[in-house]
């Protein structure tokens, strides 16, 4: 019977031996846990093959509402930086995972712990925090990731946070920010001539995940199928966005994917519109793979349907 | 000229920044006082503005650096354009440091620990008592202890509680946090009792993925022995649960958690406490000190798969040993051992779980002992004797989210008390106390619970919940309930308290 329980001992700390040494293995590289995955893309081009690279949120999960799996807790625990989008974005979830962790490197205020809204200017600060105004992000609309230039601070956040914690692969980082801006600017450019009809295209959303975006290209934020930011329509609000709607000749519904169909296409058919669907993070939809195809995706496919719905601007 | 161009795109952008700066120095001012996160968005645009700055500066440095520009005679001007820059970014350079200093004061207030309280209210209408009958022969049907604290028969209003829960980190090394509730029971006179549930010290930063537990705390063990009331997905605490533990598993002890370095999550806990769950009448509280080995002793470990993105599976194991626990009332000494193992699977679909999930979960306890926790007194068999036996109770529930806002479920429990009585109800006569309990048969406890939660928001929730009770020998009984639950103020979502 001992000698049984001896073997079984043994074979115990034999595997845990394995594990530790494949997990010593895999260390190589610095290993990076990032909450999105654009933040994960971005930081995989900014630190190339210095870093493994892992998200914890999929693209077509809400990421307001990721949650906890027990699963994030052991990658957390091994990280040697967190990379977030900040302003409270992950509020719901993130915190609570990192006390669980275990990993003093990364817990906030401490150099593992990058912040990558750190160089935004957020919108929509709210100036009076009720909950009666719904689930309110007290330190502004976290989404401007949708925002190119918000890509660009991302970067910027993301080159430097690196640099910090990983001082000997500075020039590493530099070259590969720098090379990420410049494809970024090109890209704007193009971006910005692709938008050009989008200029005043008046649409709504689900919930304010647009907000960044519309302001950079020009379009018009005309309201939330949300009553309020977390909270699920009344029939009331409804009424009186869909008479705002036709109001003010609002045709484009857009769904982010992670929201149900049913209501989008109700107001969309109430006022001869059209539902579109936009991811908000990379692998939202297959196609967008990349930070670079999320936002050339929105804009594609938003103009496809504000031509459709005949409310494009003639360029 | 290109340093005279640079210079004028210069100039625009220092004149925006220069706005910028004024614009972000009224606001601070014309708020009476700003909330935190007011002055966290102030710092953060500082810090951009300071970044801006310093761009500047260095741009201007480099500029003025440069070698004059051969032929001298347009000097004159540039550097006049130069001053004027110059002038202009100390002049921005003062305000962002005004404007910075304001953001850097500090307000006693900042260290507030977070704060945030729980009123939980329900309406329940019971259709009888249900005693249980001692089983000595005397006593009517329904006479006795009520079974597991449950409400007396008929209608009534319960604010069940009202929670403050209080959070803050201690200092670089430790955070703390407490629970106090008042609930004002019918059970206890209507009056309001005020108790800390829960007050207790956690480390932050000790090595080797340690952290360690100490005050009062809901122990570690099962899944919904330590929630709170107000926070469990029904609107009573499995009947199981009350008895073999009785309410939440509370302690008094220090605890010892690791989280194992495997590429999987493995936790593991040792937890040394007074006692665990509620007082019981044999002496475990917290109001007398005993022999080492009269202290409760816990231990457990729990473990989480991700079959795929969708689904699911988390498994725990549990023990709570008293091994030589005093028995106050009856100068004798006893122990008690609970074992429990417990499941989750979710079924959570990638980008609509938040509208569309499954949760089925459940626990079985064994409790083992010598001591009857409930009706104080050694546990007795069939025939009356003093016995060591062993007590199932368990329950598994599944809940299935209709969407963001509806969430049906259904729970069933099943319990054995600890002792079981001598004589039961004639199943003939409808005598109680009758008949010799001969079959041994242990009694069956059972309660089936459909319910049904509504959340109009994240902090509101209103649930619906019936149970259909069979408690051994006393009469089944109907219970309706209606909660309705707020929370106010900071929102702490708490690893342990997940979904």
């Amino acid at each position: 019977m001992t000698q049984r329980l001896h073997n079984f001992l043994y074979g115990v700390i034999l595997v845990v031996i394995f594990l530790a040494a494949g997990i010593a293995r895999a260390e190589d590289k610095i290993y990076v846990v990032t909450t999105l995955p654009d933040l994960a893309d971005i930081t995989g081009r900014i630190g190339g093959d210095l870093v493994t690279v892992e998200s914890l949120a999929k693209g077509i999960e809400d990421p307001h509402g990721i949650p906890m799996k027990p699963s994030f807790v052991p990658k957390l625990n091994r990280a040697q930086v967190v990379v977030l989008m900040g302003l409270e974005y992950e509020h719901s979830w993130l915190p609570g995972l990192l006390l669980e962790a275990r990993n003093q490197k990364i817990l906030k205020g401490q150099s593992g712990y990058i912040d990558v809204s750190i160089r935004v200017t957020p919108k929509e600060v709210p100036t009076d925090l009720s909950r009666a105004r719904g689930e309110l992000h007290p330190l502004g609309n976290p989404h401007f990731n949708l925002d190119p230039e918000g890509g660009r601070l991302i970067a910027q956040a993301i080159a430097e946070g690196l640099t910090l914690n990983f001082p000997q692969h500075r020039k590493k980082f530099e070259s590969n920010l720098k090379e990420f801006l410049a494809q970024l600017d090109a890209k704007l450019r193009e971006w910005e001539a692709m938008a050009k009809p989008l200029k005043g295209v008046k649409f709504i959303s689900y919930h304010a995940d647009f907000t960044y975006f519309a302001d950079r290209f020009g379009l018009d934020y005309v309201g939330t199928i949300e009553f309020k930011p977390g909270i699920e329509p009344t029939a009331a609000h409804l009424v009186e966005l869909m008479q705002n709607m036709k109001t003010g000749g609002v045709k484009i519904v857009l769904r982010e994917p992670h929201f149900s169909e049913k209501v989008p296409n109700q107001i969309a058919n109430e006022v001869g519109g059209l539902v579109v669907k936009l991811p908000i993070m990379v692998g939202g939809v297959p196609e967008v793979k990349t930070y670079f195809d999320l936002i050339e995706y929105n804009l594609r496919t938003l103009l496809k349907a504000a031509q459709a719905a005949g409310v494009a601007g003639k360029v | 000229m290109r340093t005279q161009l640079k210079l004028r795109v210069l100039i625009g952008l220092v004149l925006v920044v220069g706005f910028g700066g004024g614009a972000s120095d009224v606001s601070a001012q014309s708020s009476g006082s700003p909330t935190a996160s007011e002055v966290e968005n102030l710092k953060k645009q500082m810090a951009v503005m300071e970044e801006q700055l310093r761009q500047l500066r260095l741009q201007v440095e480099r500029l003025a650096g440069q070698p004059a520009a051969p032929g001298s005679a347009g000097q004159p001007a540039a550097s006049a354009d130069e001053l004027a820059t110059q002038k202009r970014l100390s002049e921005i350079e003062g305000k962002a440091n005004a404007a910075l200093d304001a953001t850097k004061k500090t307000f006693a207030s900042q260290f507030n620990p977070s704060i945030s309280l729980a009123i939980d209210t329900i309406a329940s209408y019971k259709s009888n008592s249900q005693g249980f009958n001692p089983g000595d022969g005397t006593g009517t049907r329904d006479a006795g202890q009520p079974i597991n604290n449950s409400r007396p028969a008929g209608a009534d209003f319960n604010l069940r509680t009202a929670e403050l829960f209080i959070s803050a980190d201690v200092d670089p090394f430790t955070r703390a946090y407490a629970t106090i509730n008042a609930s004002a029971d019918a059970a206890n006179g209507d009056e309001a009792a005020l108790t800390v549930e829960e007050a207790a010290i956690v480390t932050t930063r000790l090595p080797y993925n340690l952290t360690v537990r100490g005050g009062r705390f809901f122990a570690d063990f099962g899944t919904l022995i330590h929630r709170h009331d107000h926070d469990l997905p029904f609107v009573d605490r499995p009947p199981s649960i009350d008895t073999l533990v009785g309410g939440e598993g509370q302690t008094n002890g220090v605890e010892v958690s690791w989280l194992a370095p495997t590429p999987f999550y493995l936790r593991a806990s040792a937890t040394v406490g007074n006692k665990f769950g509620s007082d019981f009448r044999d002496g475990v509280s917290n109001t007398n000190s005993r022999p080492i080995k009269g202290l409760t002793y816990l231990g457990r470990l729990q473990t989480y798969f991700d079959i795929n993105d969708d689904n699911n599976v988390e498994l725990g194991g549990s023990i709570a040993e008293a091994p030589n626990a005093e028995d106050v009332t009856n100068s004798g000494r006893f122990e008690r051992r609970l074992v429990g193992l417990d499941f989750k699977y979710r079924w959570y679909p990638l980008g609509r779980g938040l509208r569309q999930s499954l949760t089925v979960a459940g626990e079985i306890l064994h409790d083992v002992g010598d001591a009857d926790p409930v009706n104080g007194g050694p546990r007795i068999d069939i025939f009356g004797n003093p016995v060591r036996q062993g007590a199932w109770g368990g329950y598994v529930y599944a809940e299935y989210r209709l969407s963001k806002q509806w969430r049906p479920g259904f729970r069933f429990d099943y319990f054995q008390q600890q002792s079981e009585p001598l004589l039961v109800t004639n199943p003939f006569t409808g005598l109680p106390a009758s008949t010799q309990n001969a079959t041994g048969h242990r009694t069956d406890n059972r309660t089936w619970s459909p319910y049904l939660t509504w959340f109009p928001s994240e902090f509101q929730r209103l649930r619906l919940q019936y149970n259909r009770s069979d408690r051994g020998n006393a009469q089944d009984a109907n219970e309706f309930f209606l909660q309705w639950t707020v929370f106010l103020g900071s929102h702490v979502h708490g690893f342990s308290e997940r979904e």
